[in-house]
């Protein structure tokens, strides 16, 4: 049980809804304040209520909240995670777009944290024989600034490599001491950027994406940012495209256009073709 | 637009708009029966909050709709206290299924006043209407239930079940021979052990523990175990019981301890966690508190293995005894591991010291880490030059641990803490040294002390101000004070608190005058006032509100609450007139506080109040007041939309019963 009161989680997280539409409700709580505690005890505040003024009236609180989301949210993910899913953009997805018009085909990773997933997605691609730039282009975003420059980096610790064997290791990373640099081919293709989906600033190209990856982001939003997220998605499909969601995630109950169908022998949505 | 083509976003949006409107009810009931359940749920909330309790009980009874008779249910449920008239006025009608939900609606609420309604239906012909009141007396653990229940046990096997659980709920020690009945020759000994479990009364620790030598189905004996861990650790004087136990274990031929080692060395991850666990911790406490030799080892190593099993340090703690004439021959064992637990576990008296003395030259460094708090834990004097020479020469660890040790000794013998301090000297060791002094003020070092709060190292000026601020007089509190200017934040924050710790009125008087600065500190500054509880600051601070930015006036408001101030109500109730919505919550929050029964009028606003945290606070102010008038305020609060106003009023409509009640 959180030793902080209730009602002061509360103010905290509904701030942090209204801000980032991340949703800390019910057992959430618990979570919230196990996070923020040595943020707390950093900054010499006693409750979650002292932070919640701190970011709300503090001078430096522009800053307080840009390192806010990295704290209260889990960046566990790692490379070839749920990795069925990039067999299905490989061996369906990527065949049946490429049929269209003779142009790349486009990728988004909603979510991408410090680039496991989309770099995984480009080393299962180009495994499949799929060059980046003439067969396939991906944007990736994040809405934490540092864990988009670690993206960048494309340098990982041990965690990150736990579903590689050694094969892997040894064909997709150069060991630098205890840790372990992506090669340089499969960092080609992908333009990292950091946006937050529910910003009103963000605007992703109406009809940009063959395909959009957003997964295990969702679960941390609110009902009113769901169904915002999933609206802005829906648009930035092109007709006929594909939403891969994460595995404990899915639009039942949901006011959507995107239809959920099986590829594959796994449940993906699909934007309705023109 | 229709309603069938709104998203269910704008349906909520829809619901909460009119449930501003008059004709509110029809809106409210239309919603309950949404297809999306995320509207649905709001809908839940508005009716728990706007409808009457009649209302709800007639969706209940709509037989036909079972979305409508679900949802209506759910509201009863978020009623809470609200509801429990109407719910005990359904316990005295026929339909059966109309008891059934107002029993399990009862008991999810928890309400013991309902006790007086369920019990006639314990003998209720309709054996699901039986079952659920049952139930119910368990949950709502209805004390004058015992008796009834006890009688059931004869009945079918059902309600037997139902009764046994019930009993294990209420937790009377009335229950411990009928459920002991059960044990162990019958389909029931399980279910009954689990109970008395449960109810973990000391009477059963004496049929319990002859079980445990005596079974030897795991599926029993595991149940048997758990108890017997149970009724141990919350027993008052177990130590007849144990000692008996122990000899028992001798004469047992090994078979319980093989048992016990089984769970003790049993790999994590196999079958279900939880219980894997459950079972290890009861070994463990049987284990120690009856002193089982050959298991003790295990034991023992596997708290200095296992960074998660420090609970079994507490486990040797409450039985020392148990090891105190084993210890010699446990600190030989050759299992590192093993030593290194006798070491951190043991008690040892002055005479014992020269056998730890030797594991400070142990090849292994948690053995001498243990060593040096095991000296420590002697408190000794005579061993605090060998305390100095780890701290000296020792692995951080050791020098931890050896300074810890050397902080329970007198100030007398820690003079030659001045080596440790010298130039030159590794920062870790000055450190762990300052550490020692800022527990146990040294007069002969305190130059030195001043001295290191100037130095160049962030972490050695650190530490030094945490001794300075041990050291008397007005050198150091200046030392303090300058150190409010530090280049690093985290030093200028730390020596707030400690001249804040340190309090005085010379600190004060500083602080005030630090008022005047408009720079970031100032909102530390004005912090430290509140914490150092400065009367002479009070009417400083009311003067500094008005030019303040927002996350000042905020801290001023928390100050003045800790300071309290005679005006301090007045100077609230003007902060409730604010445009801001968080100054006004600050100053409700403050009310709430200190509300006395002339606040009755504000707080009864306050329970109105568009903002729930306003709303929350108008609940927790009325909880202190415990009227007959705040009841009916806290009624409406228990069923407020926002489940966190509703639960702070359910409980503050509690302490008030049990005031009630205690006071009758």
């Amino acid at each position: 049980m959180s030793p902080f009161p209730a009602a002061d989680l509360k103010l905290l997280g509904d701030l942090i809804q209204e801000r980032f539409g991340l949703t800390f409700e019910g057992v959430r709580q618990e979570i919230l304040a196990a996070r923020l505690g040595p943020r707390l005890r950093e900054l010499h505040l006693d409750s979650p209520r002292a932070y919640y003024e701190y970011l709300r009236f503090h001078p430096q609180r522009d800053a307080e909240f840009a390192r806010l989301p990295a704290l209260v949210t889990n960046n566990e993910t790692y490379f070839f995670r749920e990795t069925r899913q990039f067999e299905i953009l490989v061996d369906h997805v990527v065949p049946e777009r490429r049929a269209g018009p003779g142009r790349p085909l486009r990728l988004l990773s909603a979510g991408c944290s410090s680039g496991e997933e989309p770099y995984s997605v480009a080393i299962a691609l180009q495994n499949a024989g799929h060059a980046p730039g003439r067969v396939w282009e991906m944007d990736a975003c994040d809405l934490n600034v540092e864990r988009i420059a670690r993206a960048k980096e494309g340098v990982y610790e041990e965690g990150s490599l736990r579903a590689c064997d050694a094969d892997a290791r040894r064909r997709y990373f150069s060991q630098e001491g205890a840790r372990f640099r992506l090669r340089d081919r499969y960092r080609a293709g992908i333009r990292f950027f950091q946006a937050n989906l529910l910003s009103p600033g963000f605007a992703v190209e109406r009809g940009a994406y063959d395909a959009v990856l957003c997964r295990n982001l969702l679960i941390y939003f609110c009902d009113a940012a769901f169904e915002q997220a999933i609206g802005l998605l829906g648009r930035a499909l092109l007709p006929g495209g594909y939403l891969f969601l994460g595995h404990s995630e899915s639009l039942f109950d949901r006011t959507t256009e995107l239809a959920p169908v099986v590829v594959g022998g796994s449940v993906v949505y699909r934007k309705p073709p023109a | 637009m229709t309603a069938s083509t709104l998203t269910p976003a704008q349906r909520v949006a829809a619901l909460e708009a009119a449930a501003r409107e008059p004709g509110a009810e029809a809106a409210i009931l239309a919603a309950l029966e949404d297809p999306a359940a995320s509207v649905r749920e709001r809908a839940i909330k508005r009716a728990a909050r706007y409808l009457e309790p009649s209302v709800l009980g007639a969706l209940v009874a709509d037989g036909a709709n079972a979305v409508r008779r679900n949802a209506g249910l759910s509201a009863l449920d978020r009623q809470g206290p609200y509801a429990v008239p109407h719910l005990v006025g359904m316990l005295g009608g026929q339909d059966p299924e109309l008891l059934l939900f107002a029993l399990q609606s009862l008991s999810r609420i928890g309400h013991a006043a309902a006790a007086p309604a369920i019990l006639p239906l314990l003998e209720h012909p309709d054996p699901n209407v039986a079952q659920a009141a049952i139930e119910a007396t368990g949950k709502l653990r209805i004390q004058e239930a015992v008796p009834p229940l006890c009688g059931l046990l004869q009945r079918d096997l059902w309600l037997q079940l139902a009764a046994i659980a019930a009993l294990g709920d209420i937790g009377h020690p009335d229950a411990v021979k009928p459920l002991m009945a059960f044990v162990p020759d019958s389909i029931l000994a399980e279910p009954a052990v689990q109970a008395l479990r449960r109810i973990a009364a000391p009477e059963s620790l004496e049929p319990l523990v002859p079980l445990l030598f005596s079974v030897r189905e795991r599926s029993l004996r595991d149940p048997v175990l758990l108890a017997v861990a149970v009724v141990i650790d919350l027993h008052p004087d177990p130590e007849p019981m144990l000692r008996r136990m122990e000899r028992d274990v001798v004469v047992d031929g090994g078979n319980l301890a093989t048992y016990l080692g089984q769970l003790l060395e049993a790999p994590p991850g196999e079958g279900d966690a939880d219980e894997s666990d459950s079972l290890l911790r009861a070994a463990a406490t049987v284990v120690a508190a009856a002193g089982i030799a050959e298991l003790q080892p295990v034991l023992l190593a596997r708290l200095a293995r296992d960074a998660a099993s420090q609970w079994i340090e507490g486990l040797f703690t409450r039985f020392p005894e148990r090891l105190t004439g084993r210890l010699a021959e446990l600190l030989r064992h050759p299992d590192q591991d093993v030593r290194c637990g006798a070491l951190r576990v043991g008690f040892f008296s002055p005479g014992d010291v020269s056998a730890v003395i030797g594991h400070l030259a142990d090849p292994h460094l948690p053995v001498r880490t243990a060593a040096c708090h095991a000296l420590g834990r002697v408190g000794l004097d005579a061993t605090a030059p060998l305390l100095l020479e780890r701290l000296r020469n020792g692995e951080p660890p050791e020098q931890a641990a050896a300074a810890h040790g050397l902080a329970g000794l007198s100030p007398e013998v820690l003079g030659e803490l001045d080596g440790c301090l010298e130039p030159g000297t590794a920062e870790a060791v000055v450190v762990e040294a300052l550490g020692v002094l800022a527990r146990t003020p040294v007069p002969g070092l305190e130059p030195r002390v001043l001295a290191l709060a100037e130095s160049r190292s962030p972490g050695i000026r650190l530490a030094a101000l945490r001794a300075a601020s041990r050291v008397p007089g007005s050198r150091a509190e200046v030392v303090l004070m300058r150190a409010l200017a530090d280049r690093h934040a985290p030093i200028q924050a730390e020596a707030l608190d400690l001249l804040v710790r340190r309090g005085g009125e010379k600190s004060v008087t500083t602080l005030v005058a630090m008022l005047g600065t408009a720079d970031s500190l100032r909102f530390h500054v004005i912090r430290a006032l509140g914490h150092c509880r400065a009367q002479s600051a009070a009417v400083r601070l009311r003067d500094l509100f008005s030019q303040c930015g927002p996350h000042e006036q905020l801290q001023i408001v928390s100050s003045l609450l800790r300071i309290a101030p005679a005006w301090l109500p007045q100077f609230l109730l003007l902060r409730l007139e604010s445009p801001d919505l968080d100054m006004r919550r600050a100053a409700a929050q403050g009310l709430a506080e200190g509300a006395g029964h002339e606040h009755l009028p504000v707080l009864r606003a306050l329970a109105e109040d568009a903002d729930w945290d306003i709303r929350h606070s108008a609940a927790r102010g009325l909880g202190r007041l415990r009227t007959a008038e705040t009841r009916d305020l806290l009624l409406t609060l228990a069923r407020d939309v926002e489940s966190v106003v509703a639960a702070t009023a359910r409980a503050a409509l509690e302490q008030s019963q049990a005031a009630v009640s205690s006071a009758a």
